[in-house]
């Protein structure tokens, strides 16, 4: 596995899902902004698309409401569009690209995205931000008390 | 659902716990590890497999015995938060999903 690592392996982030559901389908409720609206979370959000230009330098702008009504300003500038195959945008502030990758498998597309950040520690504090920003570090925190005994069982 | 290979994943099975707290004192063989479960040894060998590719323990091959040890720093705090980043955008294709399922009901009635 060593030598598979890419030189970008410790600043970017890859998820994939294969969706039951058309390629044509996946396409239009990623590139209509009343479609993102719907689905573009994370939970208990909603969203506002102020603009959205589906081409290459074209921006994309796009508010997160939190539950405890604050808003979160999304701005990006789309690079790349590929219909029904790819869209590659950058984000800014917090900068980072992003690459969607759609393959259509019949009735089905799996869903390729993949994010890169400037460097390993930019990454590490988008992170660590975005986890405080959804009230999730109560979560990790439990973890990392459960880690630190584990370690301390060790060094015992 | 398809399976995830996480750190939460690992850790939420009370056998891996339990597991991965034998090995952090000392590494041990699977059979050594079966042995003190009163599960299967396909079991244990399951939860080995899991907790290996979730990058916790690495089995190493000595004679035909196949030891395994934690690496608990792979549990640095920082892959837990890129764990936890990451189900966030997990939880983005979570309702991608439901979205597509709501509109292909509305448009096909299926």
């Amino acid at each position: 596995m060593e030598n598979e690592k890419s030189s970008t392996h410790d600043r970017e982030l890859i998820i994939t899902r294969k969706l039951n559901a058309p390629v044509e389908l996946v396409w239009e409720v990623w590139t209509q902004p009343e479609h993102i609206a719907k689905w573009w979370g994370p939970n208990g959000f909603t969203n506002t698309i102020t603009t959205m230009d589906l081409v290459p330098g074209g921006v994309w702008e796009l508010v997160m409401h939190g539950p405890d009504g604050k808003d979160y300003q999304n701005r990006s500038i789309f690079k790349e569009v590929v219909p029904l195959k790819k869209i590659v945008y950058q984000h800014f502030a917090p900068s980072f690209v992003t690459t969607v990758e759609f393959e259509a498998q019949g009735e089905e597309t799996f869903l390729r995205w993949h994010m890169l950040f400037e460097s390993a520690e930019q990454m590490i504090r988008i992170v660590k931000s975005n986890n405080a920003a959804e009230g999730l570090k109560q979560n990790v925190d439990k973890l990392s008390v459960y880690l630190e005994g584990r370690k301390a069982t060790t060094q015992s | 659902m398809r399976a995830r290979r996480d750190v939460y994943q690992a850790i939420a099975d009370p056998t891996r716990r339990a597991i991965i707290g034998m090995l952090a004192e000392q590494p041990q063989n699977v059979n050594t590890i079966a042995e003190q479960f009163d599960v299967t040894r396909q079991a244990i060998s399951l939860h080995v497999k899991i907790l290996s590719d979730c990058g916790l323990i690495f089995i190493r091959k000595e004679g035909r015995d196949h030891i395994c040890e934690a690496r608990l720093d792979s549990l640095s705090e920082v892959s837990v938060w890129v764990e936890q980043y990451k189900k966030h955008w997990e939880s983005k294709l979570d309702s991608l999903e439901s979205y597509l399922e709501q509109l292909k009901k509305e448009r096909y009635g299926k």
